[in-house]
């Protein structure tokens, strides 16, 4: 199906099954966000939109990954879904498509496309969080099982999750980023702990996760031994297109809930112009990405100069928010107000999730500016 | 045109833009079929050569070829185009009354015997043809010497009745114009860029590269960033269709290359602020390219004012 033909019949679909597709309560919990999520998931998989751009053989009907680019799209511009959260599925679903035994991908990624499971991602370490490959979850092969042991942190909706991408240490403690492997875990495996993190947004969707000697079958590895760092690699491209380009449909949506409210004289012009080019210029970037993509091409540390807008565009719009609405942030109590809030108090992490602003000037530096090693 | 003809003619632009300047480069684009190109293929056309030319700090008078493209009069192919400062309250020389003129022009008024004044009045566009030689012309020396502006004022008699220009092929003009501008910027930062990256692996301070210093890297960082962002509202105004698209780009363009100008010279520090180094012909030529056809400043105020106003953002570029 081509782009044009698939928009045309989403929208359509959309528009048709608008109640069907409503939040339940609107209380705008986390709770309530991941049954929203399951919700419009199933529906899209069940009327056959969420199975676009991804192959066959994992339960999908095959075509460009734009038809799915703009699934996230179409469902963040209606505020159907967090895109924050419905990105999971654009990141791991591509790792297990890659990097899973068939079957095991055969078996898995319906179940996270139909929003039947949840999966987290646990990378992130309580010693390493801009230094990935010095991670030190322990894996240590005893016949047919890997036996696992160690900590993470940052690992988003692990409360939810019934599997886990995990990286571990399976090489010596110094064996950097070829030390490294993959691994699909059951979250209900014995040794599993999850304990979410209180944040200063609000809904803990950020957890620690612990590892107690957790025994993981040999047969759930994601690529070789040692293959893990290029798992993680691999999945970054997937994190700074189709997920970012969703991002960008969903600032556009919140930026025009604050048109639509934001009193008379509370802004001035210069402002409001400067953010609308932050986002525009996030955009443009962002569906160059996005094309080059799904036209095959390998994304490299150029994906750094996305990371760097996408998060100044996410701080600009925000940032207008709380000029334009300062009593709403500040004082309101009710559900808009407090939702305001928390994107707002959200988007200060944008330069510190997923690769800080400061690492990703270094990689711009190091990479695309060839200016050598720092320091 | 497909990539290997697009490479050639990039080529081609690359050498002629960094051989010659001024009239030169005018019969230089003449002879290697640039108009043809901007006939046919105008945005491949427009953005080469205007990004080699801002690489290369030199000038020509293409941007009249632009508008003209642009407006789609193909009986002024050739003349040069004073786009009026003010919106005028008159349509210019509609009952053979003299055209009162005030604008900025490329160096071709100078030679060229007939310029197409293109004026406002109203919601309607006007053009009238007039004889270049009646006009008063003041070479500009100002910020940027070596771009070969000329401020245009004084009266001269159409020399037939002036017409009225489509108000839809006008935006498209002005929008061909933005771009083109854009695109010098960004070819200009580009080269303020590529000076201050080889300055900074080259020079050493402290026993190592002034390259290897974070506070260096992360400020040419964040040029490359700001360049990007422009580079990609750029490549989309062409297919953008919200009519603001150019602006847009245009807007970023100019802020882009403030940010260049503001980075790059820290880097570049005392030997970029020396008159043989020939970063000042970059500040210089960004400045006044900002301010054509739109300054950052002004387009982002006027992008604000009109989205307050309605309450509506432009439409969201589509996938």
């Amino acid at each position: 199906m081509e782009l044009d033909e698939f928009r045309a019949a989403l929208d359509r679909w959309l528009d048709d099954q608008t109640s069907a597709l409503a939040p339940e309560d609107g209380s705008g919990t986390l709770d309530e966000h991941m049954t929203q999520l399951a919700k419009v998931k199933r529906l899209t998989f069940d009327a056959g939109f969420m199975r676009y751009g991804w192959p066959e053989r994992v339960g999908g009907l095959g075509g460009s990954a734009l038809l799915r680019a703009y699934l996230g799209e179409a469902l963040a511009a209606r505020d159907l879904v967090e895109p924050g959260i419905y990105s999971i599925t654009e990141t791991l679903a591509p790792t297990m498509i890659d990097y899973a035994p068939p079957s095991l991908a055969a078996d898995m990624v319906p179940r996270l496309l139909r929003g039947d499971e949840t999966w987290c991602q646990g990378f992130s370490e309580p010693g390493t969080g801009s230094n990935l490959a010095a991670l030190v979850c322990r894996a240590t092969r005893d016949g047919d099982r890997w036996r696992v042991t160690g900590q993470k942190v940052w690992t988003s909706l692990a409360q939810y999750a019934q599997r886990c991408v995990l990286l571990t240490r399976s090489g010596a403690p110094d064996s950097g980023h070829r030390g490294i492997t993959a691994l699909f875990v059951d979250m209900d495996s014995d040794g599993v702990e999850v304990r979410p993190i209180d944040t200063m947004h609000g809904p803990p969707e950020f957890c620690e996760v612990f590892f107690d000697d957790v025994a993981v079958p040999v047969e759930r590895t994601l690529g070789a031994e040692g293959q893990g760092w290029q798992v993680a690699m691999d999945l970054l491209p997937f994190e700074r297109s189709t997920a970012l380009w969703h991002r960008a449909a969903h600032l556009q949506r919140r930026l025009q809930d604050l048109l639509d409210v934001v009193p008379v004289g509370a802004l001035e012009p210069a402002e409001v112009g400067e953010t609308i080019l932050q986002l525009a210029a996030f955009r443009a970037r962002s569906r160059a990405t996005v094309h080059r993509m799904a036209r095959g091409e390998r994304l490299g540390p150029e994906t750094s100069v996305d990371k760097v807008l996408v998060a100044q565009a996410d701080q600009a719009v925000f940032d207008l928010v709380a000029a334009a609405l300062p009593a709403e942030l500040l004082l309101g109590d009710d559900l808009a107000g407090a939702r305001w809030r928390t994107e707002f108090l959200f988007s200060r992490a944008a330069t510190i999730y997923g690769g800080t602003a400061e690492i990703q000037r270094n990689v711009i530096a190091r990479r695309l500016l060839d200016l050598g090693t720092d320091g | 045109m497909n990539t290997e003809e697009r490479d050639l003619l990039d080529e081609a632009l690359r050498r002629a833009t960094s051989e010659h300047s001024g009239a030169a480069l005018d019969a230089a684009l003449a002879r290697l079929g640039w108009h043809d190109a901007l006939a046919t293929e105008p945005r491949t056309a427009v953005s080469l050569l205007f990004e080699q030319q801002g690489r290369a700090a030199t000038t020509s008078s293409a941007l009249d070829d632009v508008l003209v493209a642009g407006l789609g009069i193909d009986d002024a192919r050739g003349a040069a185009v004073l786009v009026a400062r003010a919106d005028l309250c008159e349509p210019p020389g509609k009952g053979g009354e003299p055209v009162i003129v005030d604008g900025l022009g490329t160096a071709r008024i100078l030679e060229a015997e007939y310029t197409l004044v293109l004026g406002r009045a109203e919601d309607r566009v006007f053009a009238a043809t007039v004889r270049s030689g009646e006009l008063v012309r003041r070479p500009v020396d100002g910020m940027d010497p070596w771009l070969g502006l000329v401020e245009v004022t004084g009266a001269a008699s159409a020399v037939s009745p002036a017409r009225s220009v489509d108000v839809g092929m006008w935006r498209r003009a002005e929008a061909w114009a933005r771009v083109a501008v854009g695109h010098e910027i960004l070819g200009a930062s580009s080269a303020m860029l590529e000076l201050a990256r080889r300055h900074a692996v080259e020079r050493v301070q402290f026993g190592r590269p002034i390259a290897a210093f974070q506070a260096v890297r992360h400020r040419l960082a964040e040029t490359l960033v700001a360049l990007e962002s422009a580079r990609a509202l750029l490549d989309v105004a062409w297919v953008d269709a919200a009519p603001d698209a150019a602006a847009l780009a245009k807007a970023v363009a100019g802020r882009s290359g403030r940010t260049a100008i503001r980075h790059c010279q820290q880097v570049l520090a005392g030997m970029g602020f020396t008159i043989e180094h020939p970063f000042h012909r970059y500040v210089r030529r960004v400045l006044v390219l900002d301010e054509m056809f739109g300054s950052a400043r002004a387009l982002t105020a006027a992008l604000g004012r009109e989205v307050l106003a309605s309450r509506q953002l432009p439409p969201a570029l589509a996938l």
